[in-house]
């Protein structure tokens, strides 16, 4: 897929921001009884790259990543992004009754760019990402596929400098999964936002990170960090895989 | 990749009109077998058991009794649907207002909710006499149609707003939005295909509500069109009046119904792709 630079100058900075540093995390949910969520996380993304968190299922990932994103406050310790965040949640997230192009303008709109200049960005960012024959389409008469790249041309738009990015492509089939994975290595190398990717795929991890952060299981630590070794993919697979194992989340 | 989907996608659109129509006609076709063997069975009964016409009219006798009154049933009629109107979008505005209050603040909530559930309780139709003390008999009468029909405006109301999908709210809030853009933006319209469903049910309970306060207070309506033509023993009439508000209801159903295809037509699209 070709992917081509359409946004105005003006439309993103080039992103600066900021590590994301989250340290001695704890929150507990709920109230009878409170439950354990996250327990101490400790853990540092460094800007510009992409980091990935692996752990399993129900360990609290969504959970770090909406205290990251400031939706929830911590019980103790600090998560810390700066303020020029955008968060993806898990499922897609479109807006059912807008519109394609509606969705991904909301990204910028919500950022305070004005109406008319929000929809020409988000007609620029279905082009760039080959979706721009389905900027009228509700979202339920698009792909599994197509609404996670409506999702990521939201975020893109958003302007944001750091994205948290919670299992964009876990209800994809592999080989738009694979294909997805193309879209967002490019849209990093040319937007360069510092992006944290939770994700329950090793091998996706891999594929698209610098480094894997391992969570234990709830209540959530990060337990290990596997630099990706790009020339042995495999290798860092297993590393990663062995670390799950030795924090007892897989058999 | 994106080509192969642009087909599948827009393969509905094309299906042959000609059979869904047939489909229609065959789907209006069954749901009539019901009320056409009722007829039926009430036209051979009066055959059979030939009670007194004021007791027991045949259908055909109905059905020329109401067209002979025509006039009168339609000067009533105007009445009904008025009130049955006017009743219902108030019921929708203070009905969907409530629910927002309640949804939205805990206060509110806790002060309003329990009695909005309570004032239910009450057989409305109880109150009719002392609306009719207190109020001219039109207010009386507009305000019994919204008492009986706000509930389920309410309820789902609150249900809907509260129910929000929170991966919706998820992705809202992790763009930057506030809490009140949230709400004007994502809770209130994903509320909408619930609130409407309360809207249909309202709509039929308003056309109940404007009868009962006819009975009590009017002399003009079809409320009051059957309680004056039974109690000259026109019984044929009364039954030509029961059976025109039985449509008025099912017009009011169908209206609503109709306004809600228009204004969401994501639920509609959604629905028959599922289907
Ligand atoms: N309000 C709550 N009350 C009690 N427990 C909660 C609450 N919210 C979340 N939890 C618990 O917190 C844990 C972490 O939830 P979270 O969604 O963050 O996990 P996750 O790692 O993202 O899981 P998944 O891989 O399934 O997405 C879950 O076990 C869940 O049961
Ligand atoms: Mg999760």
């Amino acid at each position: 897929m070709n992917l081509l630079w359409v946004m105005p100058a003006k439309g993103v900075d080039v992103p600066h921001g900021h590590d994301i540093r989250v340290s001695g995390a704890r929150l507990a949910l709920g109230d009878d009884p409170p439950v354990d969520v996250l327990g101490g996380v400790d853990l540092r993304a460094p800007v510009g790259e992409v980091t990935a968190i692996v752990g399993p299922s129900g360990c609290g990932k969504s959970t770090l990543l909406d205290a990251i994103a400031g939706l929830i406050p911590l019980d103790a310790g600090t998560a810390d992004a700066g303020h020029d965040v955008a968060l993806m949640p898990q499922r897609d997230a479109l807006l059912p009754w807008l519109c394609l192009e509606e969705n991904v303008a909301l990204g910028a709109r919500l950022s305070g760019m004005p109406a008319r200049d929000a929809r020409d960005a988000a007609t620029r960012a279905l082009q760039r990402l080959g979706l721009a024959g389905f900027a009228r389409h509700y979202p339920h008469a698009l792909s599994g596929g197509m609404r996670q790249r409506g999702a990521l041309a939201r975020t893109l738009l958003s302007g944001r400098s750091t994205w948290l990015l919670d299992e964009p492509f876990g209800a994809l089939d592999a080989l738009t999964r694979s294909e997805m994975h193309a879209v967002l290595r490019q849209l990093h190398a040319q937007e360069g936002p510092t992006i944290l990717l939770v994700t329950h795929d090793i091998a996706e991890a891999v594929a698209l990170a610098a480094r894997v952060l391992v969570a234990g299981p709830r209540p959530m630590r990060i337990v290990h960090q596997v630099p990706v070794d790009p020339d042995d993919a495999a290798g860092t697979g297993r590393a990663v895989l062995d670390a799950l194992r030795a924090a007892g989340a897989v058999a | 990749m994106t080509t192969a989907e642009a087909r599948t996608r827009e393969a509905p659109a094309t299906a042959q009109p000609a059979r869904r129509t047939g489909m229609r006609a065959g789907r209006v076709a069954v749901a009539l077998v019901l009320p056409l063997l009722a007829i039926v069975a009430w036209q051979v009964a009066v055959w059979v058991a030939s009670p007194r016409e004021w007791i027991l009219p045949s259908p055909a006798a109905v059905a020329q009794a109401g067209w002979d009154a025509r006039d009168r049933l339609w000067f009533h009629a105007q009445w009904t649907v008025l009130i049955a109107v006017i009743g219902l979008a108030l019921a929708v505005a203070i009905g969907a207002g409530l629910a927002y209050l309640i949804a939205r603040s805990r206060v509110a909530w806790l002060a309003l909710y329990p009695w909005v559930i309570v004032s239910q309780v009450i057989p409305l139709v109880a109150l009719a006499p002392l609306l009719v003390l207190w109020f001219p008999p039109f207010v009386a009468i507009v305000l019994l149609a919204v008492l009986m029909s706000i509930f389920p405006v309410v309820v789902a109301g609150v249900d809907g707003l509260r129910g929000t999908d929170p991966d919706l709210v998820r992705a809202a809030r992790g763009l930057g939005a506030s809490e009140g853009w949230t709400w004007a933006h994502v809770r209130v319209p994903a509320a909408l295909p619930r609130l409407f469903t309360g809207i249909r049910m309202a709509a039929v309970f308003v056309v109940s509500g404007a009868v009962v306060g006819e009975l009590v207070a009017s002399d003009r309506g079809l409320g009051a069109l059957t309680r004056l033509s039974a109690g000259q023993f026109e019984t044929a009439v009364t039954f030509a009046g029961v059976a025109l508000l039985a449509l008025i209801g099912l017009a009011l159903f169908g209206a609503v119904a109709l306004a809600e295809r228009m204004a969401l037509p994501w639920t509609r699209r959604a629905t028959r792709r599922s289907s």
